[in-house]
């Protein structure tokens, strides 16, 4: 960071009462702070080390300190050390003489030897601030040794900064998580009361925390520099603080400060940690086959709590806050947007009661048995009351959507028991929300009365429905802003990502529930959303979601680890015990009672090894964890022994039931996940027969599933798709949706795998058996013709393809780069469709020779020779209108063919007041009479012959016309 | 609390009363008998409002006329309804031997085929697939998007290379689709 004049910033310093007016007068202090917002600091530092720089204090108490506003105030505090901007010098190497122009500045090239090019900056000296290796004793005994670590040790920043100057370095964080830690380095370090050494310091709120100050550096400047100093402070009496510190001008060339990047740097270090672990266990797949990555990630936790713990650090907690706010929302996110819709809703009546009933059951089956357990179960036990057992019931009653998810998507089980468990654990949510809740509030009151009570039912729907509805509204507007997205593709994700986090963070401000909401938004967006955005959009939102969703996770799993380590347990034996015994037996009485019930409403029975299946994959997770961790420790002094049974109940389902469900289901031969793309037939045949379905229900005269299913279809057809939706897809029907996304994809399969030749011939054989399949004189003839057809389609696409990617685009920051790839998609698309027809025409020039001169081979000669064997016929009306421009140099004969017609279909596709402009010619292509009208080129106006005659309109460069003027064009 | 889980009960799975269901159906029989002479004609079929707007209603109504007739009784009307009943559990491991149920999967996947196929030959052939396409994505698509998608499903689904599909192929295309379920209505337990 380059800065300005020396005099300029040394003027700033001299006379801090005199204030900079503008940044651009004091470089200096943009210089030193790095930012231009903080400038402000040349005046009144302490606001800076309040606010400005407030990674330096702890995060608990960033901003908490009230800005000292003294005008007089020394500039430097904490806040000025600079940032790290060179390679750490080595201390042992000797200050550089001082240059008679300036003061005390030196560059750093003389500070280390390897530096061979000195920096293109120039670093101003600041008469406070200090150089690095005149600053502390230690650095001067153990060089080696400390070097390494002060890139790790935030104490250290403070090594960097001016003696005696009001230096506030803040222990810290307790909950932050600290890889390392010197203790060795502690004792130079004095820790003292900010305000005992900085008189001039007016910060009342400081002396709580701690404050390390490096005492009296030691002075290694020459005394040269100090005297060039004293003249140039104008007012040396205005350093209040300064002190002896006033000849130690010298300007830390290089510093570190550690605090100023931590926290990110940290959080960085554990995503790091994370995605390395992940990465870990799949390289070694022997391990991932017998436990589940879940498991896994605990135990790293664990390891590193403990190490961390051995180092005498206190290892984070898994805080409630970060988990319900940053780590929850993507995992719901994507469960929510990735929902199988279909399955859910054909599930959703013993997804709820599974949800609603089994919850309610299992928190007040195992809230009342351990309550009874309580009552008997001696000393330690005895204080806890009913609410608080219900309370703890509440709590680990929920089976836990993340564990489920890390489990259930490694055993590949079958669709229905998916959905089944994993609805459960979504729609629990609310019951859970609730629950909490109310015994959290009922545990303050003297009395419960029924009208609590009522009002606590009433919550449940307030809170269930209410989060859906803040789903669904944002979810709407979600699609609807999608709706105009067209221009600003690069921001499209990030509109399904923030209204879906709104979502959940409105439904949380009420303390509704926050996971019902994101579910509801993603449900409700995606198909509106997904019409309008891009296919790269989509493609980006699904790789986030599931980066995200899946970095949650492992973090999770890691963190659950270390709080296990960290925490303060209490361990009771009796009450841990029949903690794991009745969630067990509440789970099993719970699913069987329920199946029982479900079992005769459903059509498709569960049946007992389903049953199994569901109480089994009944895992609890980090959701039962933090809800603990939030409990009020003054009105639940019982909390540590919640904690260690919950922890418990979670490591014993995580790892006992987690590790042995995969060799259940193989060896109870459950039905697992086939894993099928949808082809096309099911497609049509599933809406046949949800029309048929429905047709027979109305007969019927039952308003059942199918019929309100048809009614909402028609009501999102009618109304909210136009709404919804832009242009011309919201018409589109569903069945043309999946087809087009069908052929997408293989066409990207195609461009991908490089097959290109393959198309023309796989058309073509289908093409030849839909359309002539009696005629066998025929088909004997077509294989030898076709194969020509298709190594002459095959060069022309490679050029044409090739041309594509030989095409250069401007780059622009605030637009994507098209990729050569996904315009070779939609080519290959159109180009489908085109070898398909031309296919058709020649297996009709084959079978009909009606017209003689018409024939692919007589035309194409024709063309070569005289443009001009075009006849105009006017008859024609869907036919290329070639247009000539009078205006232009060229003589209409010299117009290169291949070009002319291009420009003709151009012009098909466009206004037909252009025709006019030029003069028009209507070209009679060689159709023959007996081709089949489904294959014959549409009207010009249906939208994908538009879009194809765009596409071959725009060839790129001129097309040799040896091989772009047969089959291109044509004038489709 | 019981009260309310029997409300959630009632709304998401309504109750099986076999004896009752039939009542029912009866009554709704003679309600749309218009006549009043024990039988139901194309026409009363075409007075219900919600078949009227169903893509597929002239189809479902002559599926409950058997051949050459445009009368049907209510054995007639309940043989053909018999045929979304869902599978009892019971029902699959009697009657192993005896005439196969009409609400077995292949019963009810050729009550669906049959739709399809008009001109009875056994197969649905390209130009009945557009038919059905046709009507159900209405009109705003080109016949060319149509036939495309015609002649792609009949490609996947076709195995003996004669470019139509035929029952066993119908039913292969399928088997992976949930059709016990798809094709039942809980109503008619």
């Amino acid at each position: 960071m380059p800065t300005g004049p020396v005099s300029a910033g040394s003027r700033c310093f001299a006379n801090p009462t005199a204030p900079c007016v503008s940044p651009e007068l004091c470089p200096h202090a943009k210089a030193v702070h790095g930012r231009r917002g903080l400038h402000g600091g040349c005046r009144s530092p302490c606001s800076k080390r309040s606010g400005g720089r407030g990674l330096l204090c702890s995060p608990g108490r960033a901003g908490g300190l009230p800005p000292c506003r003294e005008p007089g105030h020394t500039p430097t505090c904490a806040g000025h050390s600079p940032p790290l901007r060179h390679p750490l010098p080595h201390p042992l190497l000797r200050r550089a003489p001082t240059r008679p122009a300036h003061r005390s500045g030196f560059s750093p090239s003389l500070l280390h030897p390897r530096c061979a090019a000195p920096p293109p900056f120039s670093i101003a000296p600041s008469a406070s601030l200090h150089s690095l290796t005149s600053l502390h004793p230690a650095l001067h005994c153990a060089p080696s040794l400390l070097v390494p670590c002060l890139a790790l040790h935030p104490h250290l920043c403070a090594l960097f900064l001016p003696p005696s100057t009001p230096l506030c370095m803040y222990s810290p964080h307790p909950c932050t998580p600290l890889l390392l830690y010197f203790p060795f380095l502690a004792p130079p370090c004095t820790a003292l009361p900010l305000t005992s050494l900085h008189p001039a310091s007016h910060c009342p709120s400081l002396p709580p925390l701690a404050a390390l100050v490096i005492p009296g550096g030691i002075t290694t400047a020459p005394p040269a520099s100090a005297q060039e100093i004293e003249p140039l402070h104008k007012q040396p009496g205005n350093h209040s603080g300064e002190g002896a510190a006033k000849p130690r001008k010298a300007f830390p060339v290089l510093g570190i400060d550690y605090g100023h990047v931590r926290i990110p740097f940290e959080i960085s270090l554990w995503i790091l940690l994370a995605c390395l672990m992940k990465l870990g266990f799949h390289v070694i797949p022997s391990v991932s086959n017998i436990v589940p990555e879940s498991c896994l990630l605990i135990v790293v936790g664990l390891l590193v709590g403990g190490l961390i713990k051995g180092v005498g650090e206190k290892p984070p907690i898994l805080r409630s806050e970060i988990f319900f706010l940053f780590l929850l929302p993507p995992i719901i996110l994507d469960a929510g947007y990735f929902l199988p819709l279909r399955q859910f809703t054909e599930n959703l009546g013993t997804i709820l009661i599974f949800a609603v009933v089994g919850t309610l059951w299992n928190a007040f089956f195992l809230g009342g048995l351990m309550y009874a357990v309580c009552q008997v179960g001696g000393t330690g036990l005895n204080h806890i009351g009913l609410l608080a057992n219900l309370l703890f019931g509440s709590i680990i009653s929920a089976v836990d959507p993340v564990a489920v998810l890390a489990v259930f998507e490694e055993i590949h089980i079958n669709e229905l028991l998916h959905i089944l468990v994993f609805g459960e654990s979504l729609l629990n949510d609310a019951v859970t929300v609730v629950l909490y809740h109310l015994f959290e509030e009922f545990a303050n009151f003297e009395q419960v009365t029924i009208i609590d009570i009522i009002l606590g039912f009433l919550s449940f729907f307030v809170v269930s429905l209410g989060g859906v509805f803040v789903g669904v509204i944002y979810g709407v507007i979600a699609a609807f802003t999608s709706r105009f997205t067209s221009h600003i593709r690069v921001i499209e994700p990030l509109f399904v990502f923030l209204y879906s986090y709104m979502a959940y963070l409105s439904a949380e401000l009420f303390h509704l529930s926050g996971i019902m909401a994101l579910i509801a938004s993603g449900v409700v967006m995606r198909p509106y959303v997904e019409a309008n955005i891009s296919h790269k959009s989509h493609t980006t939102i699904k790789y986030f979601l599931k980066m995200w969703s899946s970095v949650s996770e492992t973090l999770i799993f890691i963190f659950l680890g270390v709080s296990t380590v960290a925490g303060h347990h209490y361990w009771n034996w009796t009450f841990v015990i029949s903690t794991l015994l009745f969630c067990l037996i509440a789970r099993v009485l719970g699913v069987l009672g329920l199946t029982w019930f479900i079992n005769k409403f459903r059509i498709v029975k569960l049946t007992p090894k389903d049953q199994f299946i569901i109480a089994y994959g009944g895992l609890r997770g980090a959701i039962a964890f933090s809800l603990c961790y939030l409990l009020d420790y003054e009105h639940f002094n019982m909390r540590d022994m919640f904690l260690t049974a919950i922890i418990t109940v979670i490591f014993f389902t995580v790892f006992v039931q987690g590790m042995t469900i995969r060799p259940l289901v193989d060896l109870l031969a459950v039905k697992k996940k086939q894993e099928t793309k949808r082809s096309i037939n099911e497609e049509i045949h599933t809406q046949f027969l949800d029309h048929l379905l429905t047709g027979i229900e109305d007969i019927c005269g039952h308003y059942g599933h199918h019929h309100w299913k048809d009614k909402l279809n028609r009501f999102n057809k009618k109304y909210v798709k136009k709404c919804l939706i832009a242009g011309e897809r919201s018409k589109e029907p569903q069945l043309i949706a999946f087809y087009h996304k069908m052929e997408m994809k293989q066409a990207i399969e195609l461009v991908e795998s490089g097959g290109l030749g393959k198309i023309p011939s796989a058309v073509s054989t289908v093409s030849m058996q839909n359309i002539q399949p009696k005629t066998l004189p025929v088909e004997r003839a077509l294989p030898a013709l076709s194969k020509d057809k298709e190594e002459e389609i095959r060069k022309i696409l490679r050029n044409n393809l090739q041309k594509t990617r030989q095409r250069l685009r401007s780059y622009n920051r605030h637009t994507l780069v098209a990729d050569p790839y996904e315009e070779a998609w939609n080519q290959m698309l159109l180009r489908r469709q085109k070898a398909r027809q031309l296919e058709q025409k020649i297996n009709n020039y084959l079978t009909v020779p009606a017209h003689k001169l018409d024939s692919p081979t007589m035309s194409r000669a024709r063309i070569g020779s005289d443009p001009l064997a075009y006849e105009p016929k006017p008859d024609s009306e869907n036919l290329p209108i070639i247009t000539i421009d009078p205006a232009s140099p060229q003589s209409p004969e010299s117009v290169d063919l291949a070009n002319e017609e291009l420009k003709g279909s151009s012009h098909l596709s466009s206004s037909p007041e252009e025709d006019e402009e030029g003069l028009v010619m209507r070209v009679k292509e060689p159709s023959s009479p007996g081709t089949d009208d489904v294959f014959t080129p549409g009207t010009s106006d249906s939208p994908s012959n538009q879009r194809m005659l765009r596409c071959l309109s725009d060839p790129g460069p001129r097309p040799e016309p040896e091989e772009g003027e047969p089959f291109i064009p044509k004038g489709q | 609390m019981d009260m309310l889980i029997c409300v959630f009960c009632f709304v998401f799975f309504p109750p099986p009363v076999s004896h009752s269901q039939i009542t029912r159906l009866y009554s709704r029989f003679t309600s749309l008998d218009k006549g009043e002479n024990g039988t139901l004609s194309r026409e009363d079929f075409q007075r219900i409002p919600e078949l009227a707007i169903n893509p597929l209603g002239d189809r479902i109504i002559n599926a409950f006329f058997p051949e050459g007739e445009d009368q049907v009784n209510f054995r007639g009307f309940m043989r053909t309804l018999a045929h979304f009943r869902p599978i009892e559990d019971n029902e699959k491991s009697k009657d192993q031997n005896g005439p196969e149920p009409l609400n077995s999967r292949s019963n009810k996947l050729h009550f669906a085929f049959r739709l399809y196929d008009l001109d009875k030959d056994d197969k649905i052939s390209r130009d009945e697939l557009l038919q059905v396409l046709r009507m159900m994505v209405g009109v705003n698509i080109s016949d060319e998007q149509l036939g495309s998608i015609a002649d792609r499903t009949i490609q996947e689904a076709d195995q003996d290379g004669d470019s139509a599909i035929s029952f066993a192929e119908f039913v292969k295309v399928l088997e992976k689709v949930d059709v016990e379920q798809k094709m039942s209505i809980r109503f008619l337990h």
